[in-house]
């Protein structure tokens, strides 16, 4: 016995699902548009979508074309590999449904990859200007060595319950597409230029650049840690140098975006608070 | 990488002082840019009480010493220093309110565009009444050939009314609506200015305490925008015989009480003091 609500629904339920994805065949080439259709199944994410997309390696107009290349990694939303741009927003594309994006637009769904990295091919990005902005600000608790270093202190109730929300940053990017002080820096590979001196010569042009908030947010993270804190100038001499804290135009998009709704803009006004009193003392403690 | 060699120096200075020049950035709109906004809308807005009333105040601005030097190093050359840096910051950045349409990034954006509409009506304001340098020969070549430097601030609502009203009917509106978007615009920059200086500084931290905040900041927003507006109104309604009138009075009163010396390029028209006709014998 089916409820007639459901049958009203499944009749409303296409047989076809049409795909529109701007590709790129490698990195630094044109961006094109191309339109593909895969047939409906009941509760499809834009994952399963791709693998279709991928397996007919056929556009809607009946065209053989290279399979559409996509990431991704733990299809439950907490590892931020399958980030990309559905339907105009940045968002992870194993929890984006189907049903829910043919509700906003019935026609199409439209797939781009994120616009502030550099694209490797097609859906794929290359996000190590994000990983170097952890980097930066130094986002892990110093506890490697040689000997056992004892249990760690406590942590009260308190600050767990400050910090928790902190810790589920996935690097995921949403906070960096969403942010419009924070813009793509890309660059190629010169001829005979080794491995080592192209990449040094990006984490120098990273470097230049806002660390964004998911970095702010980490930096708040391990200076509010016990033993993370004993980093905690040299964290926030990288929060007040060149593209620190202080780029932070208040637009406040990162937190509207964030999938683990991290509260992004306290931790920047946080480190907003800390960078003043820190510029403070770095005049008179000299 | 494109940008041009002659820039690399200036570009590396500014990515070494990055959060000093950001945070004098964000100080100056405040201090003594903002502040200095406040006190010139509320002072203007007691022009609502009448000619002679912001006439008293503009003479106690006037018996300041140094009055030049006090301009451009609290007032001008700050309002300078906040526009161009402002400028750099904002090429820095790239609006998506079409992908984003968020309360937060839709003041993001308005803040530039206010941000550029501020420098227009601050850079033509100021050579409109005030003139930038006053100096002879600028005033008397460039200012007043070009219908600037109009304000005297021994007449002060006479001469405003008079510039406000421009040469023609048309010319009068369109200061008044230059006015009326140029006050707003700085309003809503230094309002929303004041709420983005909070976070940036890090005085309201939590989501909860930047709602209070923004709050605070729209009434203090909507205060001032309507300061500065009614002064437009009562400037735009003086009337400039009578204004010069009791203008001429109180320059005479202050000139016999020895509180100002005489100085005729603050005035409209050297002005004789008439003295009394003797009565016919008969």
């Amino acid at each position: 016995m089916i409820a007639p609500g459901n049958e009203a629904s499944a009749k409303r339920r296409p047989s076809k699902v049409n795909v529109r994805i701007l590709r790129q065949d490698g990195p630094g080439l044109p961006g094109y548009w191309e339109r593909h259709q895969v047939d409906y199944e009941p509760d499809m994410n834009v994952i399963s979508v791709l693998q279709k997309v991928a397996a007919q390696a056929k556009t809607s107009e009946g065209k053989n074309v290279a399979p559409v290349a996509w990431d991704c990694g733990c299809l439950e939303e907490v590892c931020g590999s399958c980030t990309m741009v559905i339907n105009g927003r940045v968002r992870q594309s194993c929890s984006a449904l189907v049903d829910r994006l043919l509700e906003d637009d019935a026609n199409e769904i439209e797939l781009r990859p994120m616009t502030k990295f550099p694209v490797v091919r097609d859906l794929v990005i290359d996000r190590s200007r994000l990983f170097r902005s952890l980097q930066r600000v130094k986002a892990w608790v110093p506890v490697d060595g040689y000997y056992d270093m004892g249990a760690g202190p406590r942590i009260s109730r308190e600050e767990q319950e400050q910090n928790y929300p902190l810790s589920q940053c996935m690097s995921c990017g949403c906070c960096l597409e969403a942010c419009p002080q924070f813009t793509k820096i890309e660059l190629q590979r010169q001829p005979g230029e080794t491995a080592e001196d192209y990449a040094a010569r990006k984490n120098a042009s990273f470097d230049e650049g806002f660390v964004g908030a998911h970095a702010i947010s980490q930096a708040m993270l391990f200076n509010a840690h016990p033993v993370g804190k004993n980093m905690a100038s040299e964290r926030m001499d990288a929060l007040t140098s060149a593209g620190g804290v202080q780029d932070c135009g208040n637009a406040q998009n990162c937190v509207a975006v964030c999938p683990k709704e991290i509260p992004l803009t306290t931790s920047i006004a946080r480190a907003g608070r800390a960078a003043t009193v820190y510029s403070i003392k770095k005049i008179f403690d000299r | 990488m494109s940008s041009p060699a002659t820039s690399a120096p200036i570009q590396s200075f500014l990515l070494r002082h990055d959060f000093l020049i950001r945070r004098l950035h964000s100080l100056s709109g405040l201090v003594p840019v903002g502040a200095y906004m406040c006190v010139h809308l509320l002072t203007n807005a007691t022009l609502v009480g009448g000619a002679s009333v912001f006439q008293d105040k503009v003479f106690t601005i006037h018996s300041l010493p140094l009055l030049p030097v006090i301009e451009w190093t609290f007032i001008f050359l700050p309002i300078i220093f906040h526009a161009v840096v402002g400028v750099w910051i904002s090429r820095n950045g790239k609006s998506n309110l079409q992908q984003y349409p968020l309360s937060g990034n839709r003041r993001y954006t308005w803040q530039r565009i206010t941000a550029y509409i501020a420098i227009v009506f601050i850079f033509t304001h100021v050579f409109h009444l005030h003139g930038w340098f006053q100096n002879e020969w600028w005033l008397k070549n460039i200012a007043e050939p070009l219908g600037m430097a109009k304000f005297r601030p021994y007449n002060a609502a006479s001469s405003l009314s008079t510039a406000l009203a421009g040469p023609t009917v048309i010319a009068g509106i369109l200061w008044s609506i230059f006015y009326a978007v140029g006050v707003l615009a700085c309003t809503f920059h230094l309002a929303n200015g004041i709420w983005t200086a909070g976070i940036t500084w890090g005085i309201w931290l939590t989501p909860k305490s930047q709602r209070r905040a923004s709050i605070a900041c729209v009434l203090f927003g909507l205060f001032i925008g309507a300061a500065g507006l009614s002064a437009l109104v009562a400037a735009k309604t003086t009337k400039v015989d009578a204004a010069a009138r009791t203008e001429n009075e109180m320059y005479d009163a202050r000139i016999q009480s020895h509180s100002i010396t005489p100085d005729d390029h603050k005035r409209s028209a050297p002005h004789v003091v008439e003295e009394p006709k003797p009565v016919p014998v008969q």
